[in-house]
């Protein structure tokens, strides 16, 4: 009974979230009169190992689920929850005033359905509605739907999220959207100037990292047959934590904290680019990264570390040409750390090339059968295709928990 | 007075008597035209499936479809479609609108939408992954989805709704389709969802909506342009955190002072501004007989890189680094630069219909006036812009 009722009041209960500065100048969220610094991910589940790790938040991008609000909240997480405001690139026209208007009384009924969620921390008011647009009345839209948020629920922030900064859209979500109170940053490559470049372009509210991970697809190197080039988890695992120290965790000024992308899996290029996760569930190193950086400690247990990757002893960041059905020998360093036994295995799939942007869902391309010629701790030497094309060959090292490493090579059969 | 009753009395009797001369005529005269929508015969598109014909409806992993009878909204039976999108890249069905006999749709295009009642077995839905896609007989297809305001009571319940979709909300004139000879209508399901749905009729509608026009472009035509009037329309200067960089007033229009500390790690050395209030600036007219002209306060030259940013294309920047070549010594410390926009290696891959932002990088020099910058008319020779006589 008691429980039941403690249960209601939790459900009942009104979380007011405000951005203050405090006595050194420096912005921050409080909830409920408390500061609450973001150690958040774009999450849709995992919860219980993301709250183990030490995240009290997540981002999702739109509010055509009510259960991830519902479950956050069980969890103990708070959501920036996004209000999905049509990009451009998705056939939106923001001249058509049909549209517009029928969009924008929409997402006011989903405002009005969310507002008193006990889950809910920002509104995220679109999501990279400025990648590849032209038409910059798409702001006025973002601020229509802020207004209404400040008229129907005072007890959240509005923010809107952006593809990278620069200094036309600093300009125009000044001018255009006075009613947003922080600006999301959606930046990969680009999040080793974004502090900075604020600055320089004139927005003097304060930011959330909304996204932020290792360089995406769009900034990696590409094969001769374009190919996105793919770093080893261990690599990525390093940069991860070089981003979130030096560059996150020491804008106290602006930063209001940071959603890390993606507490999930998903195919972008290739099946392992952003996920922290693999297809199969399995944590990878980067969940390891987010508890050190969220925590200050390392899991008791880690996941193994890839880093790095050859083919034909020619390095990962090189180009692969191979004869048809030929052998070549594909070879792996990586570091155990403090497990015992590790588990490895290598799979091999056609080349997933796709002119999606922006993280639009991509297709995972299936598996391919090929022969094992040898295989040892370190090394695999297989027969490749006879089928002349572009191909990918993922090694995997797990522990016996299923922590995770991975890392693969783009080649060519001509 | 008898004279007067006389005369009323009289009036009264040529009125009476005058009245059985009149025809009955009625203050409302039927209308004798019939419009548009009344003239379309083709209003029905389902109603029932022995009616209405249907393609598409074998079911797969992706869709069931099923003519359900029971609780129908009007017919012997509705349509009932469950899909999970998840594992296949299409899935639509089509009607074939009187047997895909031609429809000319166009004398009703502003006047009439496509009407349909929807509901779900269970919950409560605002938005459906579904679309509808009108078809001409050369293949062409325009689309338009759920608009919130057309669906009843904004939601989609387990009561009939209804839905409509105004024919103007079709992209048709994008998509080049000839409205006037109209095969089929499909409809197009993405993610997963289960509706049914009923009675898809053509309706008598007031579609009351616009477009409007693009309001953020700036087209230039003409010589001298003015660049950067306005210092909201400037980055990269900002006195909280650097000093380096400030708005100056040498200059009839806007200017920046540099005063750059070098000693620093990432020195703040880099300023742009928009050319026009960060609109799609368009000068493709005249781009090719133009040159960026600005005035200098210096001592000594500094070493500047300019680059221009379009906002769409292949190329996205042009970039040069300015040498004495570029530079006019006017004397008392005062110069003027010219940089041809034809001596931008790459230029005719720029969009010059699309630019957006002028950059300066200093690259050597720590203290001077940099303003007033145009873009002038220039017809000499790009690679030595200072030796023509006309400036």
């Amino acid at each position: 009974m008691l429980c039941m009722s403690c249960a209601l009041t939790a459900k009942s209960q009104l979380n007011k979230v405000e951005v203050k500065t405090n006595s050194l100048g420096n912005f921050e969220l409080l909830r409920n009169g408390v500061p609450y610094y973001i150690k958040g991910a774009g999450a849709k589940d995992h919860f219980d190992l993301l709250v183990q790790s030490g995240a009290n938040s997540i981002r999702v991008w739109s509010t055509n689920n009510k259960a991830f609000l519902d479950s956050a909240h069980q969890n103990g997480l708070t959501v920036t929850l996004g209000l999905y405001v049509r990009p451009e690139r998705s056939g939106m026209d923001y001249n058509d005033e049909y549209a517009v208007k029928g969009q924008i009384e929409f997402l006011k009924n989903e405002v009005l359905k969310y507002k008193d969620h006990p889950a809910l921390l920002v509104w995220g008011i679109g999501n990279e509605v400025d990648l590849r647009y032209s038409n910059f009345k798409v702001w006025e839209t973002i601020e229509i739907l802020a207004k209404f948020i400040k008229e129907v629920d005072p007890n959240h922030p509005t923010m809107t999220v952006i593809a990278g900064v620069d200094p036309a859209k600093a300009y125009y979500i000044n001018k255009y959207c006075p009613s947003v109170d922080i600006l999301g940053l959606n930046v990969y490559g680009s999040i080793e100037n974004a502090g900075a470049n604020l600055r320089k372009f004139n927005w003097d509210k304060p930011y959330i990292i909304s996204e932020w991970g290792v360089n995406g697809p769009f900034e990696a190197r590409t094969t001769s047959w374009k190919a996105k080039i793919e770093p080893p988890n261990g690599i990525k695992a390093e940069q991860r934590l070089r981003r979130y120290k030096e560059l996150i965790e020491k804008d106290k000024e602006r930063c209001l904290g940071s959603y890390c992308f993606l507490w999930g899996q998903k195919q972008e290029s290739t099946a392992t680019w952003h996920g922290m996760f693999l297809s199969n569930g399995n944590p990878t190193e980067a969940v390891d990264v987010m508890q050190f950086c969220w925590t200050g400690d390392w899991p008791q247990s880690r996941a193994p570390s890839i880093k790095d990757i050859s083919l034909e002893n020619i390095s990962w960041r090189k180009d692969h040409i191979l004869a048809p059905s030929s052998q070549a020998t594909l070879k792996i360093d990586y570091q155990k750390y403090n497990n015992k036994k590790v588990i490895i295995n290598y799979v091999l799939y056609p080349e997933a090339f796709s002119n999606k942007i922006g993280g639009d869902i991509q297709k995972s391309p299936e598996p391919l059968e090929f022969n094992i010629v040898s295989q040892s701790d370190n090394e695999l030497t297989f027969v490749t295709p006879k089928e002349k094309g572009a191909y990918r060959i993922f090694a995997f090292v797990k522990n016996e928990k299923g922590q995770s490493s991975v890392a693969n090579i783009p080649f060519l059969i001509q | 007075m008898k004279l007067n009753t006389n005369i009323a009395f009289g009036i009264l009797i040529i009125c009476i008597t005058s009245c059985g001369y009149m025809n009955k005529v009625s203050i409302y005269e039927p209308s004798t035209s019939i419009s548009a929508f009344d003239k379309f015969p083709q209003k029905i598109l389902f109603t029932s499936s022995d009616e209405n014909g249907l393609w598409g409806i074998k079911n797969n992993n992706c869709k069931q479809v099923s003519f359900e009878t029971k609780n129908s909204y009007i017919g012997r039976d509705h349509l009932h479609i469950k899909w999970d999108a998840s594992q296949c890249n299409y899935i639509g069905i089509g009607l074939k609108w009187d047997n895909y006999k031609g429809k000319n749709l166009k004398p009703i295009i502003e006047t009439a939408a496509i009407e349909l009642r929807v509901r779900t077995d269970l919950g409560v839905l605002s938005n459906v992954p579904m679309f509808f896609i009108l078809v001409d007989y050369g293949g062409k297809q325009c689309r338009a989805n759920i608009n919130f305001l057309e669906l009843e009571d904004g939601k989609i319940d387990n009561n009939w709704r209804k839905i409509r979709i105004p024919l103007q909300s079709f992209n048709y004139q994008k998509r080049g389709v000839n409205m006037s000879n109209i095969k089929e209508l499909r409809l197009e399901f993405q993610r997963s969802g289960d509706i049914h749905i009923d009675n898809i009729i053509i309706v008598s509608h007031e579609h009351n909506y616009t477009k409007t026009k693009d309001k953020f472009i700036k087209v230039f035509n003409s010589h001298p342009i003015q660049l950067g009037v306005g210092k909201e329309y400037w980055w990269g200067i900002n006195t909280k955190y650097s000093s380096s960089i400030q708005f100056g007033n040498s200059f009839k229009n806007e200017s920046v002072v540099i005063n750059t500390d070098r000693t620093k790690d990432k020195p703040w050395d880099t300023f742009g501004f928009s050319p026009h209030q960060w609109m799609h600036v368009d000068i493709s007219s005249i781009y090719r007989t133009s040159a960026l002209k600005f005035k200098l306060k210096a001592n000594e030259l500094p070493k500047l890189q300019a680059i221009l940013f379009a906002y769409t294309g292949n190329k996205r920047r042009l970039q040069k680094i300015l040498d004495e070549n570029h530079f006019i010594d006017n004397g008392s410390g005062i110069y003027e630069a010219y940089l041809p926009f034809k001596s931008l290696t790459g230029h005719d891959e720029f969009r010059w219909d699309d630019l957006k932002e002028i950059r300066f990088k200093i690259m050597d020099g720590t203290q001077f006036e940099i303003g007033d910058f145009q873009i002038i008319e220039f017809r000499g020779n790009p690679k030595k812009p200072t030796k023509w006589k006309r400036i």
